[in-house]
């Protein structure tokens, strides 16, 4: 998941950088509106965190000319200001939720996660498909019921992957979502990832979960569970 | 604004009344002096032609055809027989030429064209005026008459000379301007003392006002003129609020300052032991993150007490409740969006809030935000309007606030060191806007067994 962190006060940005870099987000950042807006614009998101008081271009602004570009990506407010003016302020800009610093970084990343959840569609941190089911909070895979093992590289694919059900996703999407941008982009190294998805989602081989398209990506098949 | 035009200067209030009732004055009374002088004149005038109609039925009356001519045996007017006097007969026949003039009009010398006519109309009677070299300005009379006799129209002119009725309109008119001019200045300094007079509660306004800037003085007396009291009023109503302000900020800096020296004093002798110990435990972490989680609590109800704008409702503005509402409820519901919750928005068109909007926002904000927070699936909001009285109700399905809690969650400007985490700061705030606008605020259990928040705004 490629995370933009639009934050003016250097330690904190530097810290919600490394705490989430170290949770398995590819993230990029921003220290003022301008330089945001423009990687909003020019890369693709699955998540935004931007602080309202930037300098310059104010969050609000950044947040309105974000969603003027036709940017839906779930966008979550960083406020020193906890009042309710400004927080509606900003969820009408367009900002999906708000956290009012200061912060517990456990509270942001469980915040980003039901955005990102929310985004595509599933109301609960448990995203479900015929015998599969993927804890988004613990990380975690059932597959019928008996918890299966993942590489952080591993769960990072399949995650992405569930999150966008039934579309085709091509492997730079996926290398662009998952990896650093310096990053060796093998896509050797992707195809033995889903190698070894495809095994230990589907050991029987009956299910077939993710279908190669050939020249184009994968996409993620089976059908959402719904209880 | 950039009308700063000569009718903008910063004139006093009294130099505006005085220039302009002055102008008004000036123009009133040159208007009726020359209405006046006009009327006069006519009048006069009127009255000359009068009495030359009278003097031609006299000339008629005496007199007697002779040849072609008249001859007039006695006149019964002096002024007729004596050269130069002022008044002169005339008569023509239907030629033009003069058959008579009477011995008055021996000298004067007159164009005889002027009493040549077309045709003299018997009964005819016609005024004129015409100016001479020597006698100056005549008025004059002609009537037409047909004498059996000779068979002859005639026309009987008698002339005045206009001297001592232009001498009359004369003294009149300046008799007038001396007059007039007397009433101007009896009026102008009339009017400067009323105004004065006028003014006064004004001037004693701004003396009371530096009164109280000087600090010699509290409020605004309350005995101004009835114009004047709801200026003074509000003035005397922001001053009030303006102390207040001054007051909670003290309190408000004092318990921040006092509620935050407790957790210092904690983190500062851990710290000690520490620096003794080298020996961190898992307890020292957590007594620390408890005395940091305090200290945010502190700052941060605090904070919420500030955004409070202080103002009263004397000196605000009416803000639509529905439309405040319902944008809370549309970022709620983005927030709370897993929660689904079910909203039931009762929210009449006539209700209004009057006071700041950022204070409604806030109150209700906090209450709804708890109502997301602690329900279970449903939320029901109403907001109705009875007279000047806004009535809000939050209603959630959650496990509602106990009844013994219900009591401090309500009481005003509860220490920040005392309040207790979740609920407390919300609610807190809510009452602390509530009260400072003079309302009530009650906590209830609903038939869901929820919590029931009442707001009543504006008694």
């Amino acid at each position: 998941m490629r995370l933009l962190i639009v934050e003016d006060e250097d330690l904190l940005r530097a810290r919600l950088v490394k705490a989430l870099t170290d949770s398995g987000y590819v993230v990029d950042s921003a220290s003022e509106g301008k330089n945001g807006l423009f990687h909003a614009t020019e890369y693709e998101y699955d998540a935004a965190i931007i602080d309202l008081g930037l300098p310059g271009m104010d969050g609000i602004s950044l947040i309105k000319a974000v969603r003027a570009k036709g940017k839906t990506f779930p966008i979550l407010i960083l406020t020193a200001r906890d009042n309710w003016t400004d927080k509606v302020a900003g969820l009408d800009a367009g900002a999906d939720d708000y956290v009012v610093k200061p912060f517990q970084i456990e509270e942001i990343k469980a915040r980003l996660n039901a955005l990102m959840r929310r985004a595509a569609g599933f109301a609960k941190p448990m995203l479900e498909f015929s015998n599969l089911s993927l804890d988004t909070t613990a990380r975690k895979l059932m597959v019928s019921g008996v918890e299966t093992e993942l590489t952080a590289y591993e769960y990072k694919v399949l995650e992405y992957l569930m999150l966008h059900p039934g579309k085709v996703v091509s492997k730079t999407e996926l290398t662009e979502h998952l990896y650093e941008q310096d990053h060796d982009r093998d896509s050797n190294v992707l195809e033995v990832f889903i190698r070894r998805l495809r095994q230990k989602l589907d050991p029987d081989e009956t299910l077939k979960p993710i279908d190669t398209i050939r020249g184009q990506g994968y996409r993620f098949n089976v059908p959402v569970k719904h209880n | 604004m950039s009308q700063s035009n000569i009718t903008d200067k910063n004139y006093s209030l009294q130099t505006r009344l005085v220039l302009a009732f002055g102008l008004l004055l000036i123009l009133f009374l040159g208007f009726a002096a020359i209405v006046l002088v006009r009327a006069y004149r006519l009048s006069v005038v009127a009255s000359v032609e009068e009495r030359l109609q009278l003097q031609v039925y006299a000339l008629l009356g005496v007199a007697e055809p002779e040849g072609d001519g008249f001859f007039l045996p006695e006149l019964s007017e002096a002024r007729f027989s004596q050269i130069d006097s002022g008044l002169y007969g005339f008569i023509i026949d239907s030629a033009g030429r003069e058959v008579w003039r009477s011995p008055s009009a021996l000298n004067i010398n007159v164009a005889q064209d002027i009493f040549q006519v077309d045709e003299i109309i018997r009964g005819e009677t016609i005024f004129g005026s015409l100016d001479t070299m020597d006698q100056g300005q005549l008025s004059w009379v002609s009537y037409g008459t047909f004498w059996e006799v000779q068979d002859q129209s005639y026309n009987f002119v008698v002339m005045e000379s206009n001297a001592p009725t232009n001498a009359q309109i004369r003294s009149f008119s300046s008799n007038l301007f001396i007059w007039f001019s007397v009433l101007a200045v009896f009026l102008s300094v009339a009017q400067y003392l009323l105004l004065r007079w006028g003014m006064r509660p004004l001037q004693k306004l701004a003396v009371d006002v530096s009164a109280i800037e000087a600090g010699e003085q509290d409020q605004l007396q309350s005995n101004y003129p009835i114009e004047l009291l709801p200026v003074t009023h509000n003035l005397n109503v922001l001053i009030k609020s303006e102390r207040d302000r001054q007051g909670r900020y003290r309190t408000t800096l004092g318990d921040l300052a006092h509620s935050l020296k407790t957790p210092l004093a904690v983190l500062s002798t851990a710290l000690q032991e520490l620096q003794q110990t080298h020996n961190f435990t898992e307890q020292h972490r957590l007594d620390m993150a408890e005395q940091l989680n305090r200290m945010d609590q502190i700052v941060s109800y605090q904070l919420k007490r500030a955004v409070k704008s202080g103002q009263t409702k004397l000196l605000s503005r009416s803000v639509p409740v529905a439309p405040v509402l319902n944008r809370i409820l549309g970022a709620l519901g983005k927030v709370y969006r897993d929660k689904n919750m079910a909203v039931v928005c009762e929210l009449a068109d006539d209700a209004v809030f009057y006071g700041e909007e950022s204070d409604l926002m806030e109150l209700t904000g906090n209450l709804l935000d708890n109502a997301f927070k602690y329900g279970a699936s449903k939320v029901h909001v109403s907001a109705s309007q009875k007279k000047k009285v806004l009535q809000l109700q939050i209603d959630d399905d959650g496990n509602g606030i106990a009844e013994g809690d219900r009591h401090w969650v309500l009481e005003r400007g509860a220490r920040a060191d005392t309040v207790r985490s979740g609920q407390g700061i919300g609610l807190a705030v809510a009452v602390e806007i509530v009260s400072s606008y003079g309302g009530e605020i009650k906590i209830d259990q609903n038939e869901w067994g929820g919590a029931r928040v009442k707001v009543k705004l504006g008694q």
